[in-house]
């Protein structure tokens, strides 16, 4: 059985990052599973970058803290992360920069491995960009991986480059594997040799899979001001926009941003947005025009630690009631919130779908955690994956010849209306943010008013009836424990239950609202114990399922240093539990 | 179907500076033989933006401050649409004071028509950024500290193509500026002064008449930027109606190649997947 963990560090600016995604490449194409999460400061220069990449045979749904291979690439690292080590772990560094009587070595009995990269580049005349490709090149005789995959990958990444770039990192690579084979011939002792038969996998972050799930889904206008952790979606949908034929626009600010997608959502363009909580606190009015004119639209709010500007670049689960709540009036909206890869891009495609049903927004509710980690994902999942483009009740020319008297927001027993499109043939309509006739002129009529109330709200009637998911339960049914969880947390949980199955299973939420009520009572009254799993500092979910069941959660593990979970964490926890 | 745009009767104070905007607006589309179905217009919130209910086209009412994002959507989500805002002063130069800026940049084109009557007349009277300096309001007792803004001279210098100023009293003139300002292909900007009977005492028709002069092919160039600077500083003693600046650009959608073949909502829906997945292999 391979499971190993493997963390490189060093300054920011170095490659750690492009590093990290090589290496869980590479565990793809040689047959394994892999998750990688990155860990960086809020700085372009300078700061301490690292990133955690574990590979395993099996399902790898997590990082975890205890490491095999500690490549340090700078003091820092070591200093940080050499108490993660396992027992019999090594550590990669390179003495000639440290004084090694200077490294307090950690409990255990850990290896370490000099590995001279200085010298390396200086007698190579390589330059400090190519210090990452000599780390992989160590890595890859430490743990046996197949030289040519790295290779490969390096003439792929820099493909539009010339061919002398390309050779000077395939030889740095070399460098680093040559000085290992040399030195440390029996390198580590869990290997990662390439299987016999390969599964074809993507090694993919979550922004990438809401990119591909906005693609996919034919979304054509994603409007968005740079925000982390969601900055990368809009980053890589700009880059594919001649490609998919999608508008990317950059927009003055997150007013401007919904507003524009409001825009184009009422011409009949599927439109998207994405943020984090400062640039949606700013769309919040918009939201609320878009519940009250009935227009669809779909949000990737990717959490980050708040309040205000908070800790930019790591992670929280600290939006949820706000997103709930957000938006003055009442009106439905849709809250979903993936817990893996695979998920993402599924709910993705399905929030284009349920905005265009519901004509109301749709969040796809994520944080940096799952936006910026990289998980091995089966690409037959994806491909497979097959949700055909429902429009709703979209109406086309051809409808509207046969309607006289069209009304947008004619009242229906669902609460949806049939909508028509600005610029179709035959019919004039007007979508309003004041109150309302079914025509769409301004009413301060009471009868009127709470006509089209009830009708809003009757979408979230017809949503619970028709298209609400209850939580689904991992693990054994029977187990004494239920972990109760949402969102990015499946993952740490879902690593703390490999070989724990018979301690406790997991509640996990993705469908967050709206939330049935009586089936989710049912469900909570039937668990023997809970323990909510969070990472925000008040148990969001909790607070929810409250309100919603009126049951409280037994107890409560709550984490909010801008840290995910480790699946270490979680089972401390439910040792003391049990 | 409705052809001729006109929709409920005004709910406007009578004597209102907007019954001729609203007049004008008509006469333009009509004159351009625009079909109702063809054209969008997004309304700003304030007795401006109650226009949706007096004009008939396909509306959208939006927030206030929020007209001119909205329209860039539209527009961009849909080229063959003429689209046309009605913002108030408060709407457009105050709460949304940066759409406009960058909306000009764009050269995105809509015709942005601003009821310039220097209060916020909806919410009973409050000063709006283009009150004249001193001017004394329930929200400024002690008269306005501020300088007034001055819209043609921001719109000018932040590039918007096409810059008209009318007077709601000169409805046929103002036809013109607006009809010429939907014709114009790229961003427009018609800032019109509107009395506005109950809340300002000052600015009136009578206050209008004394100061407007008609721009024409005798008085000014609109193909020179520095000749419609110098018209955009004529704030106080006259003030010049009629296009001030008029230049033909590439507009935003024209630079957009995902539109060449045609409308975006119109576009094929379908993605092939396999296109995208291979680099994350
Ligand atoms: C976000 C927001 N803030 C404040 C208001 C209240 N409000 C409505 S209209 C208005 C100002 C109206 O002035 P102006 O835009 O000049 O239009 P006018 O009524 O003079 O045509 C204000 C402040 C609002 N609707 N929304
Ligand atoms: S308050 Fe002023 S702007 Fe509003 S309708 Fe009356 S006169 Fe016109």
């Amino acid at each position: 059985m391979t499971d190993l963990t493997i963390k490189i560090g060093g300054a920011a600016g170095f490659g750690i990052m492009t590093t990290g995604l090589f290496l869980g490449k590479i565990a793809a194409r040689s047959g394994y599973e892999a998750f990688e999460y990155p860990e960086y400061p809020s700085l372009i220069r300078g700061g301490h970058n690292v990133v955690s990449v574990r590979i395993a045979d099996g399902k790898v749904f997590s990082q975890e803290k205890k490491t095999d291979i500690l490549i340090c690439l700078n003091e820092g690292t070591y200093r940080l992360h050499s108490s993660e080590l396992k027992d019999g772990g090594l550590a990669v560094i390179d003495q000639d920069k440290v004084d090694p009587k200077k490294l307090e070595k950690p409990a255990g009995n850990i290896t370490l491995l000099h590995v001279p990269f200085a010298k390396i580049l200086k007698d190579n005349s390589l330059s400090p960009v190519m210090l990452n490709n000599i780390a992989l090149g160590v890595l890859m005789h430490l743990v046996g991986a197949d030289l040519e995959i790295l290779n490969q990958l390096i003439t792929e990444t820099f493909a539009r480059k010339n061919k002398e770039i390309i050779d000077k990192n395939i030889q740095a690579a070399r460098f680093g594997f040559e000085y290992v084979q040399k030195n440390f011939p029996a390198g580590y002792k869990t290997k990662l040799s390439k299987k016999a038969s390969i599964e074809k996998r993507l090694f993919i972050s979550g922004n990438e899979m809401i990119g591909l799930g906005a693609i996919a889904a034919g979304c054509k206008f994603y409007c968005a001001y740079p925000m982390t952790p969601s900055s990368t979606i809009l980053h890589y949908l700009a880059a594919k926009s001649e490609k998919s034929q999608m508008v990317v626009k950059h927009a003055e600010d997150e007013i401007s941003v919904i507003n524009m997608a409001l825009g184009a959502s009422w011409a009949g363009v599927r439109s998207m947005t994405g943020t984090s909580g400062g640039g949606y606190a700013l769309m919040v009015e918009a939201v609320s025009l878009a519940g009250i004119t009935e227009m669809p639209v779909v949000i990737a709010m990717g959490q980050r630690p708040g309040p205000a500007t908070g800790m930019p670049t790591w992670t929280e689960q600290g939006d949820l009631l706000f997103i709930l709540h957000s938006g003055h009036g009442e009106f439905p909206k849709i809250l979903l919130a993936p817990g893996d890869m695979e998920e993402t891009y599924r709910l993705t495609l399905e929030a284009f779908n349920l905005a265009d049903i519901y004509q109301t927004p749709v969040f796809i509710l994520v944080d940096k955690y799952l936006q910026e980690g990289h998980q091995s994902v089966e690409e037959f999942r994806i491909k497979n994956l097959e949700l055909k483009i429902n429009r709703g009740k979209l109406l086309s020319d051809k409808d509207l010849q046969n309607i006289t008297n069209y009304k947008r927001y004619q009242i229906t027993d669902d609460g949806i209306s049939p909508r028509a499109l600005p610029g179709m043939k035959n019919v004039l309509h007007q979508v309003n943010s004041y109150e309302h006739l079914e025509d769409g002129h301004t009413t301060e009529e009471e009868n009127e008013r709470t006509k089209q109330v009830d009708k809003r709200n009757r979408k979230t009637a017809t949503f619970l009836a028709k298209n609400a998911k209850l939580p689904v339960l991992y693990g054994k049914k029977e187990a004494a424990l239920t972990i109760i969880a949402w969102g990015s947390m499946k993952g740490p949980i879902l690593q703390a239950m490999q070989g724990n199955e018979d301690k406790f299973n997991l509640l996990h939420f993705t469908y967050l609202w709206p939330m049935p009520s009586e089936p989710v009572t049912k469900i909570l009254k039937d668990c023997r114990k809970t323990l909510l799993v969070e990472n925000n500092s008040t148990g969001q979910l909790g607070q929810l399922l409250k309100m919603v069941t009126g049951i409280g959660i037994d107890d409560r593990l709550l984490k909010y240093s801008g840290r995910p979970f480790y699946p270490e964490e979680i089972l401390e926890k439910i040792k003391e539990t049990l | 179907m409705n052809n001729n745009f006109s929709g409920y009767f005004p709910t406007w104070c009578p004597g209102c500076g907007n019954f001729g905007i609203w007049g004008a607006l008509k006469n333009a589309c009509q004159n351009q033989k625009i079909p109702p179905v063809n054209l969008a217009v997004v309304y700003g919130v304030g007795c401006s933006g109650n226009m949706n209910d007096f004009f008939t086209a396909n509306n959208f009412h939006s927030l206030h401050g929020r007209s001119v994002p909205t329209a860039v959507g539209i527009k961009i989500a849909n080229h063959k649409l003429s689209v046309v805002v009605i913002a108030g002063d408060g709407d457009c130069y105050g709460e949304g004071g940066n759409h406009l800026i960058h909306a000009a940049r764009g050269n995105h084109d809509i015709t942005v028509i601003v009821h310039d009557n220097r209060v916020y007349g909806l919410t009973t009277g409050q000063v709006a950024p283009t009150a004249l300096k001193g001017f004394k309001s329930k929200s400024t007792p002690a008269g306005i500290i501020e300088v007034p803004l001055n819209p043609i001279a921001l719109a000018l210098t932040q590039g918007a193509t096409y810059i008209a100023q009318g007077f709601a009293g000169e409805v046929s003139h103002l036809t013109g500026l607006i009809e010429a300002a939907i014709r114009h292909e790229g961003f427009s900007l018609v800032n019109i002064f509107q009395p506005c009977v109950t809340f300002n005492p000052l600015t009136t028709y009578d206050w209008y008449r004394q100061r407007v002069y008609k721009l024409d092919g005798e008085n000014h160039d609109p193909g020179n930027f520095q000749k419609a600077m110098e018209k955009a500083l004529e704030t106080e003693e006259k003030l010049p109606i009629g296009i001030v600046y008029q230049v033909e650009k590439p507009t935003y959608t024209d630079n957009l190649p995902q539109l060449q073949k045609g409308v975006l909502a119109e576009a094929d829906l379908t993605a092939d997947l396999e296109k995208y997945i291979e680099e994350f292999v």
